[in-house]
């Protein structure tokens, strides 16, 4: 059972395990390493699985979670509650990261969205965390796929592809003005849809 | 077509460099963008749901967990905000720059080095070449320990974060980590700078981002880590 957010941890007493996100957050700055553990167990699945989708490689996924949850660990200071939840932030560290190893390599080997990834291996339903995310994993899913297949494909290849505007536009041969609006209609649409349905 | 209109590229990280700039400035001065870009922002921070989920490998987990170990266990040794008394000032010896250039040569000439504890003759004594514990996926680091000063050597070193720099700290094991004046960013990934400290004593040296001017206690933790030895 976790303990929710705030309460005042005695750590010599309190199982680390037994911790929300933000106190481990807090705990972990401070720099101990075993809140950072529970904090990367917690949110490497999600943080590889992002990892491996936008970048297609293990070797590459693997570099980008590393790179994301050191600079966590070096920089834990800068998680802010107000910004919305760790795993949120975590997630958002993994992806900026992703975009820039993609950005760093050639045009080439930048994967665009809808390609078949070989050998995955999924991970196992466990707990009813897990399996509460795997029914929110479907909602949002399902809002996605509810979108015109033009703003799923430029959201996709923006956020999985790591394309910019400028270059979706080239490769769609539409005017850079239509793709910024496909992405906005489209966020907007999931958005309407995911109203109080999904948790942060 | 209006600035207004990038809140969603924004959101999913489709703007390059320069726009996301331009884009991050216009934020902060408009209401209806930053309103826009929160609302939209319940949109793109559940995409990563979408993926399908992939357990990461163990030896992810150990290679992640050895370095923070080790990190936090020096962090601790050197007793990080323990004792901040000011450090007592120290001679500042003449540093050679010329032997420290040779190195360097050698160095960027990509010359197979030893990793670990290795032996380099200059002129005038020995130098050794200590690799680093710590030090970020990618990097080559090393310290050539000489007898009055040492020498921090880097290739592939990453950019510290903007507005800040690299400081270097010495560790005597008890107490704050004590700064030096070598305060440093790389150029092109590398680095060669010249910590006129000598090691004698030295537990560890310690590398740290700080403000431009250099701070009196590490205000982050350590991206580098070397026992002189």
């Amino acid at each position: 059972m976790i303990r929710p957010a705030g309460e005042p941890v005695d750590t010599q007493v309190t199982d680390v395990r037994d911790l929300a996100d933000e106190d481990l957050m807090q705990i972990a700055q401070k720099g101990d390493p075993r809140a950072f553990e529970v904090l990367y167990d917690r949110h490497s699945g999600a943080a590889f699985s992002l990892a491996y989708r936008m970048t297609g490689a293990r070797n590459a996924a693997e570099d980008v979670v590393q790179d994301a949850f050191l600079a966590i660990w070096r920089t834990g200071a800068r998680y802010d509650r107000a910004r919305g939840s760790v795993r949120t932030w975590v997630l958002g560290i993994v992806h900026n990261r992703a975009i820039d190893a993609l950005r760093r390599a050639s045009t080439h080997s930048r994967r665009r969205a809808g390609e078949d990834l070989a050998e995955q291996i999924e991970a196992p339903q466990r707990t009813e965390v897990e399996v509460a995310r795997r029914d929110e994993a479907r909602t949002v899913r399902t809002a996605l796929e509810a979108l015109p297949a033009e703003q799923v494909k430029v959201i996709e290849l923006a956020y999985f592809g790591g394309f910019t505007q400028t270059e979706i536009a080239d490769m769609l041969e539409t005017p850079v003005g239509t793709v910024k609006g496909r992405m906005r209609l489209g966020l907007q649409k999931m958005r309407v849809s995911l109203e109080g349905a999904v948790a942060a | 077509m209006s600035i207004h209109e990038s809140t969603a590229a924004y959101l999913l990280n489709a703007l390059d460099e320069d726009e996301r700039a331009r884009f991050e400035t216009h934020l902060a001065g408009c209401e209806e963008c930053r309103r826009e870009v929160a609302e939209l922002r319940v949109a793109s921070d559940v995409l990563p749901m979408t993926v399908e989920q992939i357990g990461p490998p163990a030896h992810l987990k150990d290679r992640i967990m050895a370095t923070v170990e080790a990190e936090a266990e020096l962090l601790a040794a050197a007793g990080a905000g323990a004792d901040r008394s000011e450090p007592a000032a120290r001679d500042r010896r003449r540093y050679d720059r010329l032997r420290s250039l040779r190195i360097a040569g050698a160095f960027a000439c990509g010359l197979a080095l030893a990793i670990g504890v290795g032996v380099l003759a200059t002129d005038g004594g020995e130098a050794r070449l200590v690799a680093a514990q710590t030090a970020p996926a990618g990097a080559r680091v090393f310290l050539e320990v000489g007898e009055d000063s040492s020498t921090l050597l880097a290739e592939n070193l990453p950019e510290p974060p903007a507005g800040r720099v690299y400081q270097v700290w010495i560790s005597r094991g008890e107490g704050s980590p004590e700064p030096t004046d070598a305060l440093f960013t790389p150029l092109d990934g590398k680095v060669t700078v010249g910590v006129n400290e000598s090691m004698e004593g030295v537990e560890a040296l310690l590398v740290t981002d700080e403000p431009r001017q250099g701070s009196h206690t590490p205000t982050t933790r350590p991206i580098i880590a070397i026992r002189p030895i």
